[in-house]
């Protein structure tokens, strides 16, 4: 193209640029989910498994060390039944330097409904600056609860695979001596994709069969939990 | 991302915006600028729900100079806090619809950029929903990173092309003269701007 | 007309022969010749070929006896005028003469000012005394001096200037490659061989220090060069660390680049560029086009 040319051609805005993405659809909003558990005792045989069973075999299982808040702000004025919107915050406690995360997640469907295979929530992923806390308790969202997990991720193709154990957060106290809430390790088998990929949700079924009896990946409602996480 | 400098040429009577820009062209052209396409800075205003307490505004910025990026400022009575998002961050924002709501038009600064050796020049054409404004002057140093190291060098590039009407440096800089420049910066000055301009034109926020 | 034609062909066919001539006798006694009475049959041959010329010689002869005056001038077109042709503005020659001579005399002034200039400023890098072969002493080479010696003196140098850091890495064998920030105006990548500085290039605050890659930055190839200008003036076989010493003490003058202005004319910007250049003496900063 003549330089000419090119100087002359208009900028596109971003907002533009973002409802063509989003009619072409190529923007992960969708996360494909399902969880399980597995006791402290039994997590060096899920591991060997997994590593048999994942793509980064050669390099082994890459871990992680994070630390998560979690963020509501109820919409008071939406009608008849106010629904908080929900926001988590992420940031790598062994990578002090990198982007932190800040994470919407919707209401989970699927739950109750036998023909799909995986809970469907949508969920946008932002990279941000380590402002974000501070922006989004002066935005107005309240703080639910916040805990550190340290884990492994595991990749099989698009899937996401964790392994990971949550601590409590230790009030002032330095971040080896944290204690641990549960005597087992939480399982999550995930994938974020453009929505109407449903096929994906089959795919992490079959490879959730694979895991048993391991490990039972299934949905997990947290309506019908006796007492909610969050 | 070099230190800029956002200056607002003053309009004369006698003159349009798209003449002023005309003005300015020629002038950037004849010291031997090359134009390398075209720029945009825009901002939108969200506001708190009433229901949320007192007022806060999230100013959403967006530049064409880093188009991956979303910058927003938060602003409370007694704070301002930045943050430097993904640009799904825009697609956050439109799920808090109920909670924060778009009242003000949205305002924009667009026009040519052109370069000279290490100086990136951008002449802004500011409109709010299609109505002209003003002119913003857009300089960047782009191999100087310190504010305080080149406010005399900036000085005289700027008082160069535009004349006398070059005073002081922008206020948000004035503390901040011995850090590291940030594409922040550059936004914060925008909004300062496009802040003066809204109040001008007689919008709240 | 025939009869010139034949006699172009017969000298023609003449050459020929004598060219054969002189071919088998530079050859001399050929395997084909055979082993019994080679000199006999290589004799025999050679006069074959002599009795040939003199035969085509003969012809030759005859073809010229049987060429006729040419009756009149000859025509020959347009050449005929060239010798008519006086006039030097039409030839447009005096113009192109007067050009090459200029050149010539331009060329001439110019080597003669290199020369000068290249006696004056030996950038001779190595050891090369010519004439003096009977009384050569073990001279300290900069270029073989152990890691060690090139890590103290770095570090001396570093302590020196705390608004300039340094880093040093081998990635290439023993020889030291150097990374100095300064302050956070800009970076430079210095490549050693010992001690002798070999290659530097300069870059902005926050550019990948590597040293195949120029900077983004007009002002920052500009000082690149200039480097390289210094890094040639304060080279110093003999004493390589005062080479090294100077040369980051002029570097270190950098540290002003975008806050003080040209010592001649002023002002910071000239061309768009802050003062690109600093004495190497004074270390006072000039621009590119005032330092003259």
């Amino acid at each position: 193209m003549d330089s000419k040319d090119w100087a002359q051609m208009p900028v596109c805005t971003a907002m533009d640029t973002l409802s063509s993405a989003l009619k072409s659809n190529i923007i992960p909003n969708q996360e494909y989910l399902l969880q399980g558990s597995v006791l402290d005792s039994a997590v060096e045989v899920l591991l060997h498994r997994l590593r048999g069973l994942c793509d980064n075999v050669d390099t082994g299982p890459e871990t992680f060390h994070d630390h998560e808040m979690c963020f509501s702000i109820l919409n008071v004025e939406s009608g008849t039944s106010p629904q908080p919107l929900l926001l988590r915050v992420r940031r790598a406690l062994d990578y002090q330097d990198m982007p932190w995360q800040l994470r919407y997640i919707g209401q989970p469907e699927g739950t109750g409904d036998k023909s799909r295979p995986t809970i469907v929530r949508s969920s946008i992923d932002i990279g941000t600056t380590s402002a974000v806390v501070d922006f989004l308790t002066e935005m107005g969202c309240r703080m639910d609860f916040e805990y550190i997990v340290r884990g492994y991720m595991f990749r099989k193709g698009r899937m996401k695979i964790t392994v990971s154990k949550i601590f409590k957060m230790g009030q002032g106290k330095p971040p080896e001596s944290v204690e641990p809430i549960s005597q087992s390790y939480l399982v999550e088998l995930s994938v974020l994709a453009p929505s109407g990929q449903d096929a994906i949700a089959e795919d992490m079924k079959s490879f959730a069969d694979q895991l048993r009896p391991l490990v039972i990946l299934d949905k997990v409602d947290y309506k019908r939990l006796p007492m909610p996480i969050g | 991302m070099g230190v800029t400098i956002l200056h607002q040429f003053p309009m004369l009577e006698n003159r349009t915006g798209p003449q002023t820009i005309e003005f300015l062209t020629k002038r950037i052209v004849a010291l031997g600028a090359v134009q390398m396409g075209q720029f945009l800075v825009d901002c939108d205003s969200y506001i708190s729900m009433p229901s949320l307490g007192p007022q806060r505004t999230v100013h959403v910025l967006h530049n064409s100079e880093q188009p991956a990026s979303v910058f927003s400022i938060l602003e409370t009575n007694t704070k301002t806090i930045p943050l430097v998002a993904d640009g799904l961050f825009d697609l956050l924002m439109l799920k808090m619809t109920p909670i924060y709501t778009k009242k003000v038009a949205k305002i924009e600064s667009k026009g040519p950029r052109f370069e000279l050796a290490d100086f990136c020049i951008k002449l802004g054409s500011v409109t709010i929903s299609q109505n002209f404004k003003g002119v913003l002057v857009e300089v960047e140093y782009r191999p100087c990173v310190v504010p305080s190291n080149c406010v005399g060098l900036m000085r005289e590039f700027l008082q160069g092309f535009l004349g006398s009407c070059v005073q002081s440096l922008p206020a948000c800089l004035q503390n901040k003269m011995d850090e590291v420049y940030q594409p922040m910066d550059t936004i914060q000055q925008y909004l300062d701007h496009f802040l003066n301009f809204r109040k001008m034109a007689g919008y709240s926020g | 007309m025939e009869n010139l034609y034949a006699a172009l062909t017969s000298v023609k066919v003449l050459r020929c022969s004598v060219g054969q001539i002189f071919n088998s006798l530079a050859n001399g006694i050929r395997a084909d010749h055979g082993e019994e009475g080679r000199d006999t049959k290589f004799l025999s041959e050679i006069e074959e070929l002599l009795n040939a010329v003199t035969h085509h010689l003969r012809d030759v002869e005859q073809a010229v006896n049987n060429l006729s005056q040419p009756p009149g001038p000859l025509t020959l077109g347009n050449t005929n005028f060239l010798s008519q042709e006086c006039t030097q503005e039409r030839q447009a020659l005096y113009s192109q003469l007067v050009l090459s001579y200029k050149w010539t005399d331009k060329i001439h002034e110019y080597s003669n000012h290199a020369a000068a200039l290249l006696s004056q400023n030996s950038l001779k890098r190595s050891y090369m005394n010519p004439g003096s072969a009977k009384r050569r002493r073990t001279q300290t080479s900069s270029h073989n001096v152990s890691p060690q010696a090139v890590d103290t003196v770095i570090s001396a140098i570093d302590r020196q200037f705390n608004d300039m850091t340094m880093s040093i890495s081998r990635p290439f064998a023993t020889n030291a490659v150097l990374q100095v920030s300064l302050g956070r105006v800009l970076q430079a990548v210095i490549a050693f061989k010992g001690l002798m500085i070999e290659w530097v290039v300069v870059k902005g605050y926050g550019e990948a220090f590597d040293l195949w890659t120029d900077s983004r930055h007009k002002v920052f190839r500009k000082i690149t060069e200039n480097s390289h200008a210094a890094m040639l003036h304060f080279y110093s076989p003999t004493l390589p660390e005062l080479a090294v010493r100077s040369f980051m003490t002029w570097f270190h003058s950098y540290i002003t680049l975008f806050s003080e202005p040209c010592k001649k004319c002023g002002s910071h910007l000239h061309c768009a560029l802050p003062p690109t250049w600093r004495d190497l003496r004074t270390l006072e900063p000039f621009h590119e086009e005032c330092k003259l």
